[in-house]
């Protein structure tokens, strides 16, 4: 007769508490999600500054924005974004006021320009057989006069991935990927954001109307 | 005995199969050699566009190294990259010359690569590829005892061309082509045994020989 203590069926049931214990615990471990911070640390921009007066509007919500691309993984993009899209635009034009909301901007602004995350996406080796992790970050840009009146909403997709996930943390590979996202968010601004119809448009017609007498 | 003359063998045998062949072509409009001031430098830069693969950058820190070994200074990927956000990100950098004396004409642009006094870019693009897996492993664990039996090997080939951008000329200085293959060996006998061959270090230092010839050094 196997007893494990003085008590019949004491050993069976202690056994039958900790694989329950264990069970909960790997299913609360496995059903959290896991934050990844992304560090906010970016170059400044060698380019040539357009002579605009421009009001960048970035909100509590974008400034402390954490990204929900899966169940399993959260991405707290906030600080870095605004670091990185602040250094854009203010390599882009030549006077850039950062500001939390739109009333802040005063009226001497030439543009204001409020950037929003519509949507993060994320995919990793287990998703894509591939040996890289990869992000997607889409941005709309909000982009008006000081007055008010709408110019365009311009859509901004920026991507980027590890160049190999194998001496990479989930959490390391998920952040220089987020990084390079976000770097190519100033190159996509870079080569495109002057090339908007609408944005030229408005150019043309401010300087030309500027350099009348 | 019997049993350390078969080890003995066999291992001689793999590590005779471990050697690898390295092969350098290169092409140059000139023999002329680059001049290199006192305290210019030398850019590596690996190139980022491709889809399914990036340039090694355990390679890229290898050429680097290698050509640090001169008397001029060496820019590495991450410093120059930065130096010059946005220009040579994924989506930005020049795959021709024509674009580079695009964005050589901003002035911004020029001021930066006279002030960090950068003559040259080497552009390096390539990739390692492991192939033609053979043989058989097993691992176990008892009570008794743990190991491994049998027998694995693999080829490696590193192919990597480096182009060599003259950035006060804008012009192409050099081709070079290297190319090397062997094959790695892990034997099992209790204890797994790695014989690794080394074509990325070979191809490296090829590389970097080749290179490294072409410059010389002025003297001020």
């Amino acid at each position: 007769m196997r007893r494990n203590s003085g008590y019949p069926g004491h050993g069976s049931k202690l056994h039958l508490y900790m694989m329950a214990l264990m069970i909960a615990g790997t299913a609360l471990l496995s059903g959290c999600a896991k934050n990844h911070k992304v560090k906010s640390d970016f170059p400044d921009m060698v380019v040539e500054p357009v002579d605009l007066r421009v009001v960048l509007v970035m909100n509590n919500d974008f400034r402390t924005y954490t990204a929900k691309p899966n169940k399993k993984d959260r991405i707290q993009l906030g600080e870095a974004q605004t670091e990185a899209l602040t250094k854009a635009f203010k390599g882009l034009f030549s006077d850039v006021n950062v500001v939390y909301s739109w009333q802040r901007g005063g009226p001497d602004a030439d543009l204001v320009i409020t950037p929003a995350v519509r949507e993060v996406q994320l995919s990793s080796p287990s998703d894509s057989y591939q040996t890289v992790f990869e992000v997607w970050i889409k941005y709309s840009l909000d982009i008006s006069t000081a007055d008010g009146v709408p110019i365009d909403s311009w859509f901004l997709p920026a991507y980027g991935k590890t160049p190999y996930s194998y001496l990479f943390s989930r959490s390391k590979a998920i952040e220089e990927a987020t990084i390079m996202a976000l770097r190519d968010t100033g190159a996509k601004l870079m080569l495109d954001f002057f090339r908007i119809p609408a944005i030229n448009g408005w150019m043309q017609q401010h300087f030309a109307a500027n350099e009348q007498p | 005995m019997k049993h350390t003359a078969i080890i003995l063998l066999m291992t001689a045998t793999a590590l005779a199969g471990c050697g690898s062949t390295t092969t350098v072509d290169d092409y140059r409009p000139t023999a002329e050699p680059m001049d290199i001031g006192t305290g210019d430098k030398v850019a590596v830069l690996g190139r980022r566009d491709a889809g399914h693969y990036e340039t090694d950058r355990d390679f890229i820190n290898c050429l680097g190294n290698q050509l640090s070994k001169s008397n001029f200074q060496v820019m590495m990927e991450e410093s120059f990259v930065d130096a010059l956000y946005p220009w040579f990100e994924p989506r930005t950098a020049p795959k021709h010359l024509n674009r580079l004396k695009k964005i050589m004409e901003i002035p911004t642009v020029q001021e930066k690569i006279r002030s960090e006094k950068i003559s040259y870019l080497v552009w390096l693009d390539g990739e390692v590829e492991s192939h033609d897996m053979s043989g058989a492993m097993h691992c176990g664990l008892g009570p008794y005892a743990i190991g491994c039996f049998g027998y694995t090997s693999w080829d490696k080939v590193v192919t990597f061309e480096a182009i060599v951008w003259n950035l006060q000329d804008l012009t192409e200085e050099a081709r070079i082509r290297v190319d090397s293959e062997g094959t790695s060996y892990v034997i099992g006998i209790v204890a797994p045994i790695p014989l690794l061959t080394r074509v990325e270090s070979e191809a490296c230092v090829g590389l970097g020989n080749q290179l490294l010839s072409y410059f010389t050094q002025e003297v001020e």
